[in-house]
């Protein structure tokens, strides 16, 4: 093999190869759901500028993969939870207390979905808990009990088994507006109870 | 100390060129890396916009998307007390006009605007509404300066004039449900908002 040759054969390898890399860096970041623009709030994540033109490059790639529409600030913001307090995953076995406070919104919603983020059949047919519904004590505080089990009170039936996640989304939510503030400031807590 | 032996050298050569090589192909790895997560917005195929209209084949004419169910979801991550409709455009044809009936409106009625990526240009609820109303245009930046120039010196425009980033795109428009029996007049509720194309040939509204 002369060196030409040689030197052409290689510099098609590192082509191949390099292109190979960096699909499966794009790809790999994608399935993990990658962003540049996260919220946390303990075990609660949003994405409050996922929705707009300015979201960044790995949001809007995932967001044409998935055909995913996220809710613009305008409108609300929306978090997931797939974790408790203490870290733990998620898991339809357990019963979870979630307890308030909630920022301060018009309207909310509590919902569970399978741990890719898909709705889920649950255990009453009821794909989600609003605002509306939920039963409060004298001075607003709540709690309301997600489990597979039927509950008194305020009941989140949870999908039969497996790993799942929680979507609280609030709209009409002056959070929107700053996120990071608001989230630190109150966010319902997430704790395990008893496990099947 | 002894001179380097000519097999030496080839092996220190040997290791400079798979050096060369790897760094090239860390390279070469970036850019399709960034190559690709650029493009993936124009390339998707299924995509929310390609989504919408596999459920709303026409233009200018709000429909309800199908209520989302265990295994079969429009859009992934929707809420599920989200009762949805939606306007597809194309300013092609002229400005888009969107009108909701306030009057008859009671619970959160939520407007996103989207461009061809499903980015959203604009969103509102009803408690952004000005005096009472909801009136937008929806216009490209030629639309808009064919509408000033007819507008009279002495009055403030009634309607909200929103620039699109691109001729193609669709408005949704969404209704909460409070609880499941709600879901009904939530979709009902939808009703309330009406979109049409201001073009020559403009067919209805609805």
């Amino acid at each position: 093999m002369g060196p030409l040759l040689h030197f052409v054969s290689k510099s098609i390898l590192v082509a191949l190869a390099g292109a190979g890399l960096g699909l499966l860096a794009t790809w790999s970041a994608l399935e993990r759901g990658a962003s540049l623009e996260i919220v946390e709030a303990g075990p609660w994540r949003a994405a409050p500028r996922a929705a707009l033109r300015e979201a960044d490059p790995y949001t809007r790639a995932g967001r044409a993969r998935s055909g995913e529409i996220p809710m613009a600030p305008a409108e609300g913001l929306a978090f997931f939870a797939s974790r408790d307090d203490e870290g733990a995953p998620l898991d339809a076995r357990c019963d979870y207390a979630i307890a308030s406070p909630v920022p301060a919104a018009r309207f909310w919603t509590l919902a569970p979905l399978d741990a890719q983020g898909a709705m889920t059949a649950t255990a009453n047919g009821r794909m989600a808990l609003t605002s509306a519904q939920i039963v409060r004590d004298e001075a607003g505080r709540f709690e309301i009990v997600a489990s597979r089990q039927a509950r008194a009170g305020n009941w989140l039936a949870l999908p039969a088994q497996g790993p799942f996640m929680l979507a609280l989304r609030l709209y009409d939510a002056p959070a929107s507006a700053q996120p990071a503030a608001a989230a630190r400031a109150a966010m319902p807590s997430l704790r395990k109870g008893r496990c099947a | 100390m002894k001179a380097p032996r000519a097999a030496d050298i080839r092996q220190g050569e040997g290791w400079m060129a798979a050096l060369g090589y790897g760094l090239a192909t860390l390279c070469v790895a970036g850019v399709a890396h960034l190559a690709s997560v650029l493009a993936l917005p124009h390339l998707a195929s299924r995509d929310s916009f390609a989504r919408i209209a596999q459920a709303v084949p026409h233009l200018h004419r709000f429909a309800l998307l199908p209520q989302p169910a265990p295994g079969a979801e429009l859009t992934p991550r929707q809420d599920p007390m989200l009762a949805r409709a939606a306007c597809r455009f194309d300013l092609a044809g002229g400005p888009v006009r969107l009108r909701v009936d306030l009057s008859q409106l009671d619970g959160l009625l939520l407007l996103s605007f989207h461009d061809r990526q499903g980015s959203t240009f604009y969103a509102m609820t009803d408690r952004g509404a000005l005096r009472g109303r909801i009136d937008i245009r929806v216009v490209t930046p030629r639309q808009l300066e064919d509408i000033q120039a007819e507008d009279p010196d002495d009055e403030i425009p009634q309607d909200l004039r929103l620039v699109a980033p691109g001729a193609e795109g669709f408005i949704l428009a969404g209704s909460l449900a409070l609880d499941g029996a709600d879901m009904e007049s939530a979709r009902g509720r939808l009703s309330l908002v009406a979109c049409a194309s201001e073009g020559d040939g403009g067919a209805g509204g609805g």
